[in-house]
């Protein structure tokens, strides 16, 4: 544009310049002004192309043009300006680059920087200038240069250092920015520079001068424009795609492919119209296995998902793939293949001929495994979105089960436990109801020729039974770790919680997780907490609780269970990288756990125990068993009002108040008013069990509390107080009773409990207390044995 | 005042007077349950500490009346020749709750200012009523505590290095009760029935037994037999309970320190590291190394706490469970032959 401008002053120059003269007061804008016409008279000669443009602008403006002419005018020595700017600038930088003056190239280089940008974009931009492009490249290579000189450059001390790595690091974003004129340029230096020198030539006219001899400047920019388009565009389009030319643009994109600059969408673009354009199948398995890993490339970053509709294409196209190998059983796609040469020719297999095609069918089920994941991920799981990308896991599965037999049936067997894991993924914390539908519908998505040797089971438990042992067999220590996590995670949702702990207890995993992966880590904490889980819907309740405790006593159960980032604690920092990674470990939705049921169920577990153990005890003990659930109940205590329980927890410490003080019915009506048990199945068997516990655990608690107000207590009363069957009451003090826990005797003929008080004498107490001080010293003595003994 | 001349010999024994023995009973006996001191006045000869005399100090009166009191007495016995070379002090105790520092001071300045010979003694007082044994015991700090203390240094390294531990800080001395041929011989005469010359003759009075028995009067006592055994051990336990309370704030000052040490250690070793790394590209540069031995003046290591409390209490603790221990077996042994009449 700024040219066109110039000529427009120009052309106009040659006609009013003179005309004008009296009207311009200013002088110093008429002696420029002389100047300027003598050398843009020349300058029209050299350009009578143009000209022509400006045509128009010149008939349009006869009348403003002395205002107009002075605002061109100012445009123009604004551009010169910058032009001269950048040429002192490199001028300085070639100064610098002889003294090695790093300080002042980066400066300098700086400065020039800003002014090509200023003048490459906005209204009037100019092309970028070739000189840019050369002084980046020297500066390239003096950078290159540089380290051999380090010796010189020590001594220089640290300003030019300073100015070295400045350099290095600005370099380093520009060489990116303009990474293709600089190929060019370094391609052929000299017909580069030809342009290259034109160029700074159309915007500073005074230049013209001394580069007269420079022929034919229009021309040269034309082609040059030319250049530009022909980079960017391609050629490819006019070429009409027909099933013999197939390959050659096949191997045009997957050469351009992973390059700088190449339109993935393009690419794309051309190989669906190839695709289309293919009808042998050799053709067609080629084509899709080149379009299937351009798909996934549109998708650079790590952390975001794949679009649903791009991901179905992806899908249809893996199946596609996928139909025409089983099908064409000539071709066999491997990944220890070697690179087919086939001179860009069809290869029809004769008979018998296997033909190998290098490729992963493997990976590229995996990597649609991820991105459904990741989608998951990232989809609000409230949503509807949710549902309906959630709908599209048969179809996954499908696909896998379909990758699963190819594999298997052309015996690479090193990739089947991969596969296998995939589809243990996808099954293991799901109901059997659920993996029966799962299994169901991907029967039904796929031709009747899917068939596996190695999983045959329909039962959905044995389904899992077999994928598991399969893993099991494998070597790969991940493969079985995660197999058997899986495998338990199964039984422990299925109520088989002796079977669960057996093999979680057998495995000793629990000796050796700290050392695995943190995914294996994560799988590890949802199997122990679904035990957990597992063990309180089978009313073991101190099972229960020992499972839960780890997890959820640490307060950092998102975390642990991968399903939401915790909230920052303390004010700590945690960088972005970590974060992110942080993200990319999250579960899916429909995988989590109840986070508020699990605490509820620990809460409730947590309940049971420790309130007779805490009425066994004595109000000024210190030992907890669940110091959660302590601190929860102490906190409450403490508040001076207190409402009727809003939340689960406030229904679970009011419960244990009512429990403490021996008042079972209330305790029941707060536990049976949570409402999130209904999230349990069988939830009226669970409700049953919970009732039966705190009338065990209500009469326990009562024992301990207030026996010693009584001197005999009949069992009738006490069957009567907690709605017990006497045969239950007679068994639990009885237990109480062997235990030692309650210092009393059963009488048989009166139906009674005769409670025998045993006070400890004061020796007795002392002897205890120190007994209590002596361990205690004899501890710390070793800490500090120990510690003192680190430090030597 | 006479001191006594630099022993050739070490001391090995106590021999106490009766007279002595008998004062200190009851100077402590009277002052119960207050603990009590008092001179003891006598000569150490070859090896064996002759203590003859002693007079109590009096209990409520503050520190210069009481050196004046000790002074004029001094002058007083002299006066009337008695005895008057001192060779040591005695107090009393209950239950052996004697060890602390209080004792070691003063023992420390007799040992050190007057004679190395000085010696306490200690009675315990509800020690003899319970068991109804007499419980005295002399005691001197052993040579290598006398060192240690002098120079007030008790870190780990220098106890180590002395071999100095609990059970080092004193050593025991055996007593010997020594009394004149003549109270010797009162002493026979009073085990001897006072009977009358004139009866002795008549053969029928040897029939009156009874009249003979009770004419004895030291007759045995049966304290011994004594089957109560709570005051006693409550008592002990009560004293072993604070002396551990004590004891685990000792331990945890000392744990305080450890972990102050390690912390100022990191810190001078994270600054070694950072200035190896700056010399090392001094040197590289060929300039002149910083000095490494900065660090001492950079950073200084807390002070060891002293270890003599500790040492204290545990020679305190060692005492009573020691106590225990010793009164356990017998009692046991009563317990059980009891059990037997009792079948």
């Amino acid at each position: 544009m700024s040219r066109f401008f110039r000529s427009v002053s120009d052309s106009e120059s040659d006609s009013e310049s003179s005309d004008n003269e009296s009207f311009i007061s200013d002088e110093e804008l008429s002696s420029d002004e002389g100047e300027q016409s003598d050398e843009e008279q020349e300058n029209q000669e050299e350009q009578p192309k143009k000209s022509r443009f400006l045509k128009g602008a010149e008939t349009d403006s006869d009348e403003e043009s002395d205002e107009e002419f002075g605002r061109k005018r100012q445009v123009k020595s604004a551009l010169d300006k910058r032009l001269d700017e950048m040429n002192s600038s490199i001028k300085a930088i070639e100064n610098g680059q002889k003294n090695n003056d790093w300080n002042l190239i980066s400066t300098e280089f700086d400065k020039l920087t800003a002014s090509v940008n200023k003048a490459t974009s906005g209204f009037d931009a100019i092309p970028i200038p070739k000189f840019y492009i050369k002084t980046i490249v020297e500066i390239e290579n003096m950078l290159q240069e540089a380290p051999k000189e380090k010796g010189g450059n020590k001594k220089k001390g640290g300003a030019a250092a300073k100015g070295l790595n400045n350099t290095k690091q600005k370099m380093r974003k520009i060489t990116k920015q303009y990474e293709q004129l600089i190929a060019e340029y370094k391609k052929d230096p000299e017909a580069f520079m030809v342009e290259k020198e034109e160029k700074p030539e159309i915007p500073t006219p005074k230049k013209a001068d001394t580069q007269k001899g420079a022929v034919g400047t229009a021309t040269v920019d034309e082609s040059e424009l030319d250049g530009f388009t022909s980079v960017g565009k391609g050629g490819k389009t006019v070429v009409p795609i027909t099933a013999d030319n197939i390959f050659v643009k096949l191997r045009e994109v997957m050469e351009s492919r992973g390059k700088k600059n190449t339109d993935r969408d393009e690419q794309i673009g051309t190989l669906e119209k190839l695709i289309e354009a293919a009808d042998t199948p050799f053709q067609k398995i080629l084509v899709l296995l080149a379009l299937i890993p351009s798909r996934f490339d549109t998708n650079l970053s790590m952390a975001e998902h794949m679009q649903t509709d791009v991901w179905k294409k992806v899908e249809a196209e893996v199946s596609l793939l996928l139909s025409i190998v089983e099908k064409e059983q000539q071709f066999v796609i491997r990944e220890d293949a070697d690179e087919l040469d086939h001179d860009d020719k069809d290869i029809v297999p004769e008979k018998g001929q296997v033909i190998n095609i290098r490729g992963s069918i493997i990976s590229l089920v995996e990597r649609l495994d991820d991105e459904f994941t990741k989608s998951l991920q990232s989809i609000d799981p409230h949503t509807t979105d949710y549902i309906d990308r959630l709908r599209d896991e048969p179809t996954l599965y499908a696909v896998l089960v379909r990758a699963q037999s190819y594999i298997e049936k052309h015996n690479m067997l090193e990739n089947l436990p991969r596969i296998i894991i995939r589809r243990l993924d996808h099954l293991y914390y799901k109901p059997e109801q659920v993996i029966q539908s799962t299994e169901t519908m991907a029967k039904s998505m796929l031709p009747d020729y899917i068939t596996s040797n190695v999983i045959t089971a329909e039962e959905p438990s044995q389904l899992i039974h077999q994928l598991c042992t399969y893993l099991y067999k494998q070597s790969a220590s991940v493969l079985r770790t995660r197999a058997m996590l899986c495998h338990i995670y199964h039984y422990a949702l299925h109520r088989h919680f002796h079977t669960a702990r057996d093999m979680l207890l057998m495995s000793h995993l629990q000796d050796s997780i700290h050392q695995a992966d943190i995914s294996t880590q994560i799988l590890y904490n949802r199997t122990v907490v679904q035990i957990g889980l597992c063990a309180f819907r089978d009313g073991l309740i101190k099972e229960a609780h020992a499972c839960l405790q780890e997890i959820q006593g640490s307060g950092r159960v998102k975390e642990l269970l991968a399903q939401g980032v915790q909230a920052q604690r303390y004010g700590q920092q945690t960088s972005p990288e970590l974060e992110q990674l942080e993200r990319q470990r999250q579960l899916p939705f429909h995988m989590h756990i109840n986070l508020e049921l699990l605490e509820c169920v620990f809460l409730t577990c947590s309940m049971l125990l420790e309130i007779p153990a805490q009425a066994q005890a004595g109000p000024n003990n210190k030992r907890t068993i669940s110091r959660p659930f302590r601190r929860l109940l102490d906190y409450n205590e403490r508040q001076a009002f207190a409402g009727p329980p809003e939340n689960t927890r406030d229904h679970i410490m009011s419960a244990a108040k009512a429990l403490a003080s021996g008042e079972w019915e209330r305790a029941r009506d707060y536990i049976l008013a949570i409402k999130i048990w209904n999230l349990m199945p069988e939830t009226q068997a669970i409700k049953d069990m919970l009732v039966s516990k705190i009338q065990e655990e209500g009469l326990r608690t009562y024992l301990f509390t207030y026996a010693s107000y009584y001197s005999t207590l009949g069992l009738a009363q006490l069957a009567t107080m907690f709605d017990l069957p006497v045969a239950r009451v007679s068994a639990i003090v009885s237990k109480l009773i062997w235990n030692e826990e309650l210092s009393a005797s059963l009488d048989q003929v009166s139906q009674s409990v005769v409670l025998h008080r045993v006070e400890p004498s004061r020796l007795q107490v002392l002897s205890l207390q120190f007994a209590e001080k002596a361990a205690n010293l004899v501890d710390q003595n070793e800490r500090l044995l120990t510690t003192g003994r680190d430090r030597q | 005042m006479a001191t006594s001349l630099p022993a050739s010999e070490p001391l090995n024994a106590v021999q106490l007077d009766g007279l002595v023995v008998l004062k200190i009973i009851k100077h402590c006996r009277e002052s119960y349950p207050n603990d009590v001191t008092g001179q003891l006045l006598g000569l150490d000869e070859k090896g064996t500490l002759e203590v003859t005399n002693c007079f109590p100090f009096p209990s409520d009166c503050d520190e210069n009346a009481s050196a004046q009191y000790q002074l004029d007495m001094m002058r007083c016995l002299r006066a009337v020749n008695v005895d008057n070379n001192t060779v040591g002090w005695y107090r009393s105790a209950h239950l052996g709750n004697f060890v602390d520092s209080n004792l070691i001071d003063t023992q420390y300045s007799y040992q050190k200012s007057l004679s190395a010979h000085s010696a306490v003694i200690i009675h315990d007082v509800s020690k003899s009523a319970a068991q109804g044994n007499l419980s005295l015991r002399a005691f001197r700090l052993t040579d290598a505590f006398m060192k240690q203390y002098e120079s007030k240094k008790f870190t780990t390294e220098s106890l180590a290095k002395a071999k100095l531990s609990f059970s080092t800080i004193f050593e025991e001395l055996p007593i010997q009760v020594h009394n004149s041929h003549l109270v010797t011989l009162m002493l026979h005469n009073i085990e001897m029935p006072k009977l009358d010359a004139s009866r002795l003759r008549s053969p029928a009075t040897f029939a009156q037994h009874t009249e003979l028995d009770d004419a004895k009067p030291l007759s045995p006592n049966f304290d011994v037999l004594d089957l109560e055994l709570d005051p006693f051990m409550q008592k002990n336990l009560e004293y072993l309970l604070d002396c551990s309370d004590v004891q685990q704030q000792e331990l945890n000052n000392y744990q305080y320190w450890q972990r102050s040490v390690a912390r100022e250690q990191t810190k001078m070793q994270a600054w070694l590291t950072k200035r190896r790394q700056e010399n090392q590209i001094r040197v590289e540069k060929g300039q002149q190394p910083l000095p490494e031995d900065e660090v001492n003046t950079l950073f200084k290591l807390p002070t060891e706490p002293s270890r003599l409390d500790n040492m204290i209490l545990t020679a305190q603790m060692h005492n009573f469970t020691k106590q225990l221990n010793q009164f356990a077996g017998p009692s046991l042994a009563r317990l059980y032959s009891i059990q037997e009449l009792q079948k």
